[in-house]
């Protein structure tokens, strides 16, 4: 039977099951905050440059990746190196103060663990058309209006960019000049906010009235939606693995605390 | 004021061809009715008028100055446009603060505003709402405030998007007298309708559109005259010209006054 | 009773404005008939749709009286929800009645079976039958937000009528098409009705009303200022004092001294009798 949808991840990445992602963000992301060094995150960090090969969105992938991760990692490296209490170990002396291990590796730790959401965060975000996502949501017991917050808000910038193009272009043929600097842009466009968000957000009145009139709050009746969301043997192998990879890292991790098993870096130092 | 087209072409991408080769010339101060299916290129080839579009083949001269040398802001004060959703022009906090908005960018005299504003609202029916939120109005005053703003511009030329959409039978009427109101003043009114009634007991020229060109253009006799072509661009004439023409009559009529005319004539012919 | 809408001695106010909107309305819709309310502008034809639906008293607040039963349940009972499973209404701006969630047009179609809890399978049938039918299936692939004013008409029709209301409300739905495309959506209504929905159209084109209407009633100032059949409504030379034209016909036969016709076809053989 045809299925109409707009044009979607097709790789293995994509396929997956909206809820196998947010699985895995959350897996992942925890993994790396309960180990108590940097050395998992990073190996997960390296994984998902892996699956955004997979996924066919390496380019952007990268860009995120180092676009965030580079002045984050120099800014947490040079405030925990110089200020964290643990430090101890000084690595370089700048002269007005000291860069020391201990702050580092706490900063590798923090950055690390962030990169490990951000990307997982971001693959799935990529690689997820928004109706599966909240379809599959649906289906596992999200409220409906829950379900409608999230697409409508995710519609409504892109909605109030169009309006203010067409509410622009009306303006300057009521001789409203746009076309100086940057400052004089700023200000000739600074009163057009207000009717764009006025207009919003009686648009979004009327709506909200025009979907009751189609039986969304509808009591009683368990939603169905025309997007299909598979869950194929990927999805419950990789559930399992996932679930088990956080199991047994938290409690490794526990031990560790605990010096039942020896740490692979000390924080204290050599 | 004379606009003038000379091969007009406007893709919005490689695949999408709006207008394809439009000459023409729209002078004076008879009223111009741009009609034609949706999608048949009528928005798009007004929105070349002020340069809010920019050809991407051809040209267009207002008054032998190429539209590419200025701004959509610098044309305003040659060229009006009235767009069809009020809601994408008003943004004031008052009628009066809009109708002020477009004579003050453009550098009009504070006192020729000021006597404007009372004539324009009166044009447009507004005297007494002239201190009310434009978000207050009717949809009906909505639309004549977004006409009396771009009025009071005092444009050589006006273009109006669908002014009909929505309006009962006095909008209507209104909207015939700031017609005639320009045409007394020389200005030159240009209107994309989809209302044959109200092209046909307002405007003297028609152009028809199809696919992106101009498929007829003459008075509103002439065109109306062209059954076939107007049927093969999907245009159904208004009612009084549908029945004389079902009926047989030669003459192409629009009003009931023009068709007891017509049937007398053809009578006596026969008799 | 046959009456699939009742109202009776319907009045409102809304919150914020002086005059009442609709004051002591009183009509029945029979079912699988088609009603029309025309009037001019701020006569209350809004306000009366929006009451059919249950949006007036739900949605809109305001000073109420009278009452309104849709197939025999209290719209002021009921919720709008719930309703929309006997009557669906057509809005006047089709970009608002869009959802904003759907990323396709199908989706958009298919959003009110969904709140119904239809299965899919029949779900994904309908939508492709109403496509077909509305003529929009070679865009079901596309974003609603970026279709041109005539195709969202055509898909908030649609998006309506797919759920296989009995009592369908049409506010000037068709104002962003051009007459070919409403003419259209007319036939559709026309089958539509002939299955058995009824149909209860606001409109601003009285040829159109005259062809299509059972019922016409005139509101004027929010009081209905006459109500019958097409012939009787439009024949009566009191109907220009309340802002309404007759359909074009009216005044020619009027004028030729013919007896008064209101639709195309009859007029076109009367005058052609009188040139023969």
């Amino acid at each position: 039977m045809p299925h109409h949808m707009p044009a979607m991840n097709t790789t293995v990445i994509g396929r997956l099951n909206p809820i196998t992602k947010i699985v895995a963000v959350f897996s992942l992301g925890l993994s790396a905050l309960a180990w108590p060094d940097f050395t998992l995150g990073l190996i997960v960090v390296a994984l998902l440059f892996v699956v955004s090969f997979m996924a066919h969105i390496q380019k952007d992938f990268a860009k995120i990746m180092f676009g965030f991760g580079i002045p984050v990692t120099v800014m947490l490296m040079f405030i925990q190196g110089m200020y964290s209490p643990k430090n101890k170990t000084v690595l370089l002396d700048l002269g007005f103060s000291q860069l020391c291990l201990e702050g580092v590796l706490y900063a590798a730790k923090v950055v690390v663990s962030l990169l490990v959401f951000l990307g997982s965060f971001y693959i799935m975000n990529k690689t997820t058309y928004v109706g599966s996502m909240v379809a599959a949501l649906t289906a596992v017991g999200l409220n409906a209006k829950v379900g409608y917050l999230v697409l409508a808000s995710l519609n409504v910038v892109p909605q109030m960019q169009r309006r203010m193009a067409v509410i622009q272009e009306a303006q300057s043929a009521r001789g409203l000049d746009a076309t100086g600097g940057m400052l004089s842009r700023i200000k000739a466009y600074i009163p057009l906010l207000g009717p764009v968000v006025l207009s919003s957000l009686t648009d979004a009145q009327e709506r909200g009235m025009t979907l009751e009139t189609r039986g969304f709050g509808i009591t009683g009746v368990r939603q169905t939606s025309y997007v299909k969301v598979d869950w194929n043997t990927m999805d419950t192998v990789a559930n399992w693995v996932l679930g088990i990879v956080l199991l047994a890292v938290v409690v490794v991790s526990i031990l560790m605390r605990i010096g039942v098993i020896p740490m692979l870096i000390t924080w204290g130092g050599v | 004021m004379r606009i003038e087209l000379k091969g007009l072409e406007h893709a919005y991408s490689k695949t999408d061809k709006a207008l394809d080769g439009v000459d023409l010339v729209l002078e004076g101060s008879e009223p111009v009715a741009i009609i034609g299916q949706n999608g048949a290129g009528k928005t798009t080839l007004v929105k070349h008028f002020n340069g809010i579009l920019r050809p991407t083949g051809g040209s267009v001269e207002i008054n032998g100055v190429d539209i590419n040398t200025r701004s959509t802001a610098e044309w305003s004060r040659e060229v009006g446009y009235v767009f069809q959703n009020p809601d994408d022009q008003l943004f004031l906090e008052s009628v009066r603060k809009e109708f002020e908005f477009g004579p003050r960018q453009i550098g009009m005299d504070a006192d020729t505003i000021a006597r404007r504003v009372n004539e324009v609202a009166e044009l447009t029916g507004l005297s007494k709402k002239l201190d009310v939120h434009p978000f207050d109005l009717t949809p009906t005053e909505k639309k004549f405030c977004t006409i009396g703003a771009v009025i009071m511009m005092d444009p050589a030329a006006v273009i109006f998007d669908e002014p009909t959409c929505g309006q009962d039978r006095s909008g209507n009427a209104r909207l015939k007298t700031i017609i005639e109101r320009l045409r007394g003043q020389g200005k030159l009114c240009i209107t994309i309708s989809h209302d044959m009634k109200f092209v046909t007991a307002n405007f003297s020229r028609v152009i028809v559109m199809c696919h992106g060109t101009v498929l007829l253009d003459g008075s509103v006799n002439e065109v109306f005259a062209q059954t076939d072509i107007l049927r093969r661009s999907f245009i159904t004439p208004p009612p009084i010209t549908r029945v004389a023409q079902g009926a047989g009559l030669k003459e192409t009529v629009f009003t009931v006054p023009a068709f007891i005319n017509a049937i007398t004539k053809e009578r006596n012919h026969h008799g | 009773m046959s009456a699939i809408v009742h109202v009776e001695d319907f009045s409102f106010k809304y919150r914020d404005t002086k005059r009442r909107a609709v004051k002591h309305v009183s009509f029945d819709v029979e079912e699988g008939s088609c009603f029309a309310i025309i009037g001019a502008n701020g006569s209350g034809k809004s306000t009366l749709c929006n009451a059919l639906v249950g949006l007036i008293p739900h949605y809109f607040v305001g000073a109420r009286a009278g009452r309104i039963l849709i197939d025999g349940v209290d719209v002021a009972e009921s919720t709008i929800a719930e309703l929309s499973n006997t009557i669906g209404l057509v809005f006047q701006n089709p970009f608002n009645q869009l959802s904003y969630t759907a990323g396709t047009v199908a989706e958009e179609l298919a959003y009110g079976l969904g709140n119904h809890g239809v299965a899919r399978e029949l779900m994904i049938e309908r939508v492709e039958a109403v496509a077909k039918l509305m003529r929009i299936d070679h865009i079901l692939d596309k974003n609603p937000l970026e279709l041109s004013g005539g195709q969202v008409q055509r898909v908030a029709f649609g998006s309506t009528f797919i759920m296989e209301p009995r009592v369908l409300v049409l506010d000037e739905c068709t104002t962003q098409l051009d007459p070919l495309g409403a003419s259209e959506i007319f036939d559709i209504v026309k089958q539509l009705n002939a299955d058995g929905v009824t149909v209860i159209m606001v409109d601003h084109d009285m040829e159109r009303v005259a062809q299509y209407a059972d019922t016409v009633m005139v509101l004027d100032r929010g009081s209905v200022a006459a109500i019958g059949a097409p012939y009787e409504v439009f024949a009566d030379p009191e109907l220009e004092s309340h802002g309404v034209q007759p359909p074009d016909y009216v005044p020619l036969t009027r004028a030729l001294g013919l007896p008064i016709e209101i639709r195309e076809e009859p007029t076109i053989a009367a005058v052609k009798e009188v040139l023969a």
